[in-house]
């Protein structure tokens, strides 16, 4: 029973950053209907991005409760740019364009940042600092909760809420959900379909940079490659939720993080990505469009 | 006027390919081989992505199995190379079929996907050496050499000319399929599924049938692939490779031959020419690959004709 909650404790913290890094999947794909390839890197690349300038600032002795979430910020700020101009660059060029051209630019955008990384802070992992957050753990009936594991759950859970109440409860937010029905019609609406699709990309890269914090801090090693990994995992929570609906990429997150850890803790390891993927297709298999996806008309 | 230039063209690529080792050392040869098996894969991956429009991004996973075939069949039960050919062809056919039959239905992005995941099992199948014949993640080594009729295939020529052979049949193989009532059915499939239901085509079964087709013809060029290094290895065959198969297709222009080998070489043979540059070349390639597709969305050398083929116009 202990491996059980502790396999549940674990799951959920792996599950909270799938979840972060599936929306920023979740939401490119619901408004522009791109498989955005390149977010995985961007995930990647945050983790880099938020060594730098945690190393930066422990060096300059401020205390660590600033330090922290002045690189949260700090990161999220640079990765949302950096987005920002990614979509600039490599995807408003096709909007009009065949669909797999798309996905081939993201793809090559993806190749540019991975090996971009790898160019800058060389091909071997780097270590993140084991001082900054206090290994602080807490022992529960033989079940342990580490102080990293319940920022992770704690922070995740509100910027999920906070994301939730900004996408249902705002004016932005409906024109968001608008252009996810129809661009077309949004358009007429007078919505500035550009501006949305740069605000998602703003609040897609932002949770994602969060998802590569909690990635490094978490696992404590980075690595260039590691973007395809985690990437393809979140991707893989953002469709068994429903891709393109917020709520399904929170839940696939999740669902995806415990079915891990419960892999891990009872079968084996090495197979854990088979069993991923293995899940995926008996989920597609019974729901084509994931658990939260509607049933989508394919012509009119 | 314009078919007998296509034809002209090709007549001198085939003459380029025939008189190439002749040209060639040995570096530059095995180069031309691998660019020679590479082509294949991409034509049959062409197949099922291009010409039926299903997105596939799992297709080495048919290439490997072709391979490991061969090097098992070989290795561990003493078959002959040219009597592992069958199994490798008929056994990745099956497969296609098998794992694409619960899943034809998935919209686009899911089927990719799906498809993904499937190689990414095989790869992890490979891995963790299941059943102790697929040699873990070091792969299997000392593949024996193929003959034909006591000709024993060992040169570097020899492979080469091997493989220009299958390159032959797999042109003749697509032209036979351009021309046929199937590859009629895969275009109007492609264009517009659910209006070609509407007039009769059972997209499934042609969908199935594209799927097999690019199957086996994937995992003859993995016979080649095994013979050619006289080794097979989880790496070659992972889902980064379907990604790089996927990309040639596009980035060469979707049932265009010439794209496709265009796209072949940009992919496979430019990352040998630029081996001095290796840190930097992906980099670049990523650059690259974004400049294309802005520049030219629908590939390098797209397909020339429109909404219906033209050798129904000319009729």
């Amino acid at each position: 029973m202990e491996i059980f909650f502790q396999q549940l404790i674990n799951g959920l913290t792996i599950g909270s950053i799938y979840a972060l890094v599936a929306l920023g999947y979740t939401m490119v794909y619901g408004v522009m209907k791109l498989i955005n390839f390149a977010h995985g890197d961007l995930v990647a690349l945050s983790a880099y991005i938020g060594l730098v300038i945690m190393m930066q600032l422990t060096g300059a002795s401020i205390p660590n409760y600033i330090v922290i979430p002045a690189v949260f910020i700090i990161t999220a700020i640079v990765i949302a740019i950096i987005g920002v101009i990614l979509e600039r660059i490599a995807y408003r060029p096709l909007r009009h364009a065949p669909r797999l051209s798309a996905v081939v630019s993201a793809l090559g955008a993806g190749m540019v940042i991975q090996n971009g990384i790898m160019l800058i802070w060389g091909p071997r992992p780097k270590i993140y600092p084991s001082d900054v957050v206090p290994a602080v753990y807490w022992n529960i009936g033989g079940v342990s909760i580490g102080l990293m594991q319940l920022i992770i759950l704690v922070l995740s859970l509100i910027l999920m809420v906070v994301l939730y109440i900004f996408v249902n409860k705002t004016k932005i937010g409906t024109a968001i959900r608008a252009s996810a029905i129809d661009q077309l019609a949004a358009k007429l609406m007078g919505i500035d379909v550009n501006k949305i699709i740069v605000m998602i990309f703003v609040i897609g890269s932002s949770l994602g940079s969060v998802g590569g914090l909690f990635i490094g801090m978490y696992y404590k090693g980075i690595y260039f490659n590691m973007g395809w990994i985690y990437g393809l995992n979140a991707f893989v929570a953002a469709i068994i939720g429903g891709i393109g609906n917020i709520p399904g990429a929170m839940l696939g997150g999740m669902l995806l993080g415990l079915f891990n850890a419960f892999i891990a803790g009872y079968v084996s390891t090495t197979w854990a990505d088979a069993f991923t993927y293995i899940l995926l297709i008996i989920i597609l298999i019974f729901r084509p469009t994931g658990i939260l996806g509607e049933r989508v008309a394919e012509k009119v | 006027m314009d078919n007998k230039k296509t034809l002209i063209g090709f007549l001198i690529f085939i003459i380029f390919l025939i008189v190439f080792p002749f040209m060639a050392n040995s570096r530059w040869l095995a180069v031309g081989t691998t660019f020679i098996i590479y082509s294949i894969v991409a034509l049959s991956q062409d197949i099922v992505l291009g010409r039926a429009g299903m997105f596939d991004m799992g297709h080495a996973l048919f290439f490997g199995l072709g391979a490991y075939s061969t090097a098992i069949l070989n290795t561990v039960y003493n078959v002959p190379v040219m009597w592992t050919i069958p199994v490798a062809v008929l056994l990745p056919m099956v497969f296609g079929v098998l794992l694409a039959a619960p899943i034809i239905h998935l919209r686009g992005d899911y089927l990719l996907v799906t498809t993904i995941g499937f190689n990414i099992v095989f790869e992890q199948v490979l891995k963790n050496n299941l059943f102790g014949i697929t040699g873990g993640p070091n792969g299997i080594f000392g593949i024996g050499v193929p003959s034909i009729f006591g000709f024993q295939i060992m040169t570097q020529q020899s492979i080469y000319y091997m493989s220009f052979v299958v390159l032959m049949l797999t042109f003749f193989i697509i032209r036979n399929l351009e021309t046929s009532k199937i590859g009629r059915a895969l275009h109007y499939l492609n264009e517009d599924s659910l209006a070609a239901e509407c007039v009769g085509i059972n997209t499934r079964f042609y969908r199935l049938y594209a799927f097999g087709l690019g199957a086996a013809l994937a995992g003859l060029a993995g016979v080649l692939f095994a013979v050619q290094y006289a080794a097979v290895s989880p790496e070659a065959f992972s889902f980064i490779q379907s990604v790089l198969f996927f990309t040639i297709v596009i980035v060469g222009g979707p049932s265009s031959i010439p794209g496709i080998l265009i796209g072949t070489f940009v992919m496979f043979v430019l990352p040998e020419i630029f081996r001095q540059f290796a840190t930097a070349r992906y980099f670049v390639f990523g650059i690259a690959m974004i400049l294309t597709m802005i520049l030219r969305p629908r590939g390098v050398w797209p397909a020339k004709f429109g909404r219906i083929p033209k050798y129904i116009m000319k009729d």
